[in-house]
């Protein structure tokens, strides 16, 4: 916790010498990187340690009260420093740029403002420690979001992200008020022990609960601040609220269930439901987006919702009593929070490199950049393979372990076996998410470059090492899970409350030797392949040519398949709810998008709002007589209901 | 070493050695009941020899992925099928949950063959890539919906257990469920191995092609790589249907890969039946036929639920 608190101080120290250093941009941008990777360093520490051993009993007095780190804690905040660190690196190559037009100082200072708050939400012991570590958070992120704000879509995005993330935090202060209320006490520990009792509105708790963090996390159908804000944050934030900041509602969700005990099982239900819904229709919009960081925010919307389902199916093995069920479901959940946080922090920094060498995030206006940026392009790649969860990385595993918890939950008996046919939604995500990236990569790195050639703006140099650091981890978890799934099991353990563990720990730890053989089978596969295809004779006779263009070579690049019409058919088969709406135009295909939640029913309902708040205003004259008016039939209606309340 | 799963082994190797014969199989079968002559149920061994003394094109355009995609085909491929207890015994690779790691190998091949088709720059071979990752999207719950009905059958994670000893032992109680989804099976077949009425293998022209518009540019030893992946894939997803209509794990080893090989060979046979009886679906509804096999084995589902 000493280190931790050391670690924190290097940040923030970081990121004030950045904003005082303003001036002198060469030194402001040393001091700053340097100060946050061994900030970020010295607090991951300070974590690991209390990784493996369970929170000591609460001390009564001092900061400990405050602010503590058991497991759970230490696990998002390993992931929060690990990943915070690459983007600390990235963001001051990414921001050197704008220098001359801007104050890049305050926008380092926020940011290390922000990773403050963000472990701060995730060690909070205590209701109001909790809840201004939330505030200082979602206000650093706002300030973060709104930072290129003389764009008015920019401004837009702000205002949603704000309106949602402050319904979230009206959510939690209502639960955490019903929840103290009910049993007297402002720390979590008090919260822990009231749950031996009844006294705990559960039904109350967990409903507020879920609508506050699944708001934050960015749950269908509370993402709608997601896609707008994420595009419009600078790359390397882009990589801090998709990666990061969705997990603090994952957090809260688990710490929730730690506190509160089994939760009910409607509520695993639901959760489960929730799960698979924003699983399909986040990767189905996502399929429609031209903007190449709305397509990854979207892909955000998808993966919280695989973390849900793996949460969801774990609600109900706990609610179930069925313990490996629980443990496997909780395991893949905390797993795929990590995992995600690798992968879409690199697909952000990608798309923020993408942005700088070619100048444009439309889609369909890029290609070929693998041979401008091959760097770039080689971690995207494994970025791409990672989060459609196919072997031998990182997201496999995580989602690996949450499609065992569903069918593990079809092996019992009784009304949890239907938890299993989520299986079979998890699966069409994941085959719509391949269709997704497949296009992304093929259309953005692959081909030749669509329409007018850019001018050369720039190389991605300074941005790559915190890729391929990235990539690089996504590989090691995927190769070796043993480095994450004991830990993940344990702590899964603990927010369970689940004492025997051994049988679901030894079963877990022989499935992660056979993966990490498969792993090695297939690379000794590929290296078989390879080197008979090497043997063959036709190393010697390889001729090199154009395309072939089935007798009419195409001269243009603007011939080539785009993104558009990549999704096009397989959008078209799911009519409305694919979130999009395909014109055939004389020379072309044009898609037009729009979010189901946010254009076709929250603005139209604020919008009605709105009309009618503004008859309303008719009564609001200016003129004095006209209030006394208003006082005096008040004053009368409310002694008539008096009268009538007494004569009755 | 005495439990070498030496009968897992062979039976793999007669695998990979009877598969380029199986679209034969079906060809030949479907040129015999339309009255033609065909081609030697042999062809596509002549076809691979012959690819593979040939020489190469490569476009300008292509990078290193356009190499790499039959090669991460093939050997994806490969391991999906050491996944599969083709003796009815044991796979050579087995852990809980495998059955996951199948379908994540399929897809990782296809992952790589739709980005080299993108990598040429050629709308044709883009829209071959579009097609092939639709018509996956709905084949793949169809797949894995069977698979959730043969681990509620059996109780089983793995699909060592669920293609042995617990399947033999499901069908008495379970066997309608197991006839649905064997059914559901054969759909997926013939969507994931290209044939009518999803995707013609013996269309001419590029524009209503699927899976062979999606390799126009690869030759040589490369699309050599691609067929022969492609003969595997087919005898796996035969071995798939077949096994569970036909559990073997009862029966002594020989016999129970003499019985693997018959199987194939029936479903090929059924195959060439089906491409001769019907006609191609129009593209759009191809994912309406996938969506009903996704029904088929959800019927299975409710009643093994019930």
């Amino acid at each position: 916790m000493t280190l931790l608190a050391l670690g924190l101080t290097l940040v923030l120290l970081a990121g004030a010498a950045a904003r005082l250093l303003e001036r002198r941009a060469g030194m402001a941008d040393l001091a700053f990187r340097w100060g946050m990777l061994t900030g970020c360093l010295t607090g991951i520490a300070g974590a690991v340690q209390a990784l493996g051993s369970p929170e000591a009993a609460a001390p009564t007095a001092g900061p400990g009260v405050w602010f503590g780190l058991d497991p759970l804690s230490a696990w998002f905040t390993v992931m929060f420093l690990g990943v915070g660190s690459t983007i600390a690196v990235y963001g001051t190559h990414y921001m050197a740029r704008e220098r001359p037009r801007r104050q890049v100082g305050s926008a380092h200072l926020l940011l290390a403002v922000l990773m403050i708050g963000l472990t701060g939400v995730v060690t909070a012991r205590t209701i109001v420690a909790f809840l201004a570590a939330w505030e200082v958070m979602a206000i650093s992120a706002w300030l973060l979001v709104i930072f290129d704000r003389e764009h008015a879509e920019v401004r837009r995005a702000g205002l949603v992200y704000l309106v949602l993330t402050h319904t979230a935090t009206i959510a939690l202060f209502g639960m955490f008020a019903a929840w103290s209320g009910a049993i007297g006490g402002g720390t979590f520990a008090d919260l822990a022990t009231a749950a031996l009792d009844d006294r705990t509105p559960v039904a109350l708790v967990s409903t507020l609960g879920l609508i506050g963090f699944g708001i934050k996390a960015g749950v269908v159908p509370g993402h709608i601040w997601l896609p707008g804000a994420h595009a419009a944050a600078p790359s390397h934030i882009s990589a801090l609220l998709s990666g990061v900041m969705l997990k603090v509602g994952i957090y809260g969700l688990l710490r929730m269930v730690m506190l509160l005990g089994p939760p009910p099982v409607w509520w695993g239900w639901l959760v489960l439901l929730l799960g698979l819904g924003s699983a399909v229709l986040g990767v189905l919009w996502a399929l429609a987006q031209h903007d190449l960081k709305r397509l990854l925010a979207y892909h955000s919307v998808e993966n919280i919702g695989i973390i849900l389902l793996g949460l969801g199916v774990g609600a109900l093995g706990s609610a179930y009593n069925q313990p490996v069920v629980a443990l496997l479901g909780v395991t893949g959940a905390l797993l795929h929070s990590l995992n995600h946080s690798l992968f879409k922090s690199l697909l952000f920094f990608g798309a923020g490199a993408v942005q700088r060498v070619a100048g444009t995030r439309e889609i369909d206006r890029l290609g070929g950049l693998a041979r401008r940026m091959p760097r770039t392009a080689g971690a995207f790649l494994i970025a791409s393979i990672a989060i459609v969860g196919l072997p031998p990385l990182n997201g496999f595993l995580s989602e690996w372990v949450i499609f065992r918890g569903l069918l593990e939950a079809g092996g019992t008996a009784g009304t949890l076996r239907l938890a299993s046919v989520a299986a079979a939604g998890l699966v069409l995500a994941g085959a719509l998410a391949l269709a997704c990236f497949s296009k992304l990569h093929g259309v953005v790195f692959l081909g030749v470059p669509r329409g007018t050639p850019e001018p050369a703006r720039g190389a991605d140099h300074g941005l790559v090492a915190p890729q391929l650091t990235l990539a690089a981890a996504c590989i090691a978890i995927g190769v070796l899970p043993v480095l994450v799934l004991p830990t993940a099991t344990r702590i899964a353990a603990g927010v369970l409350h689940e004492p025997d563990t051994a049988g679901v720990m030894s079963a877990v730890a022989g499935s992660a030797t056979a993966i990490s053989l498969a792993t090695l089978v297939l690379l000794a596969l590929g290296l078989m392949v390879w080197g008979l295809r090497a043997a063959s004779r036709a190393r010697e006779i390889v001729r090199s040519g154009t395309t072939w263009g089935c007798a009419f070579p195409s001269t243009t690049g603007r011939a080539q398949h785009t993104a558009s019409s990549y999704a096009a058919s397989l959008l078209s088969v799911f009519g409305p709810f694919s979130g999009s709406r395909q014109v055939m135009g004389p020379a072309g295909l044009a898609v037009h998008v729009a979010d189901p939640v946010l254009d076709r029913l929250a603005q139209p309902t604020w919008d009605r709002v709105r009309e009618t708040a503004f008859r309303l205003r008719r009564i609001q004259t200016g003129r004095i007589v006209w209030y006394l008016t208003y006082v005096i039939a008040a004053l009368l209606g409310l002694l008539l209901y008096l009268w009538w309340g007494a004569a009755s | 070493m005495s439990d070498f799963p030496y009968y897992s082994v062979l039976a793999l190797l007669a695998v990979l050695i009877v598969a380029p014969a199986l679209p034969g199989i079906a060809n030949r079968t479907k040129s015999a009941l339309t009255g033609r002559r065909g081609a030697p149920v042999l062809q596509l061994y002549r076809d691979l020899a012959r690819l593979w003394r040939k020489g190469v094109v490569y476009s300008q355009t292509t990078t290193a992925i356009f190499r790499l995609g039959p090669i991460v085909l093939l050997a994806a491929t490969l391991l999906a099928a050491a996944l599969l207890p083709l003796d009815g015994r044991r796979a050579l690779l087995s852990f809980p949950g495998d059955l996951v790691a199948f379908a994540g190998l399929l897809g990782l091949g296809r992952f790589g063959m739709a980005l080299a088709a993108m990598d040429t720059g050629s709308s044709f071979e883009g829209m071959g890539a579009s097609r092939e990752v639709t018509v996956a999207s709905f084949a793949e719950p169809a797949l894995f919906l069977c698979f959730i009905v043969l681990v509620l059958a059996t109780g089983r994670l793995d699909l060592t257990g669920m293609y042995g000893l617990p399947l033999h032992d499901a069908w008495p109680v379970a066997a309608p469920s197991l006839v649905l989804a064997a059914g559901s099976l054969f759909i997926v077949t013939l969507a994931e191995t290209c044939r009518v009425p999803v995707d013609d293998p013996l269309t001419h022209l590029e524009l209503t092609m699927i899976h062979e518009v999606m390799v126009l540019d690869h030759s040589g030893p490369d699309l050599a790589l691609i067929l022969y992946a492609g003969a595997v894939k087919m005898a796996l997803f035969a071995a798939l249907v077949a096994g569970v209509l036909l559990p073997r794990a009862s029966q002594p080893p020989g016999v129970a890969i003499a019985a693997l090989l018959l199987g194939l060979v029936v479903v090929a046979v059924a195959i060439g039946v089906v491409e001769s009886v019907t006609s191609r679906l129009r593209m759009n509804r191809v994912p309406q036929l996938l969506i009903a096999a996704s029904a088929l084995a959800g019927f299975a589902l409710i009643l093994l639920l019930r």
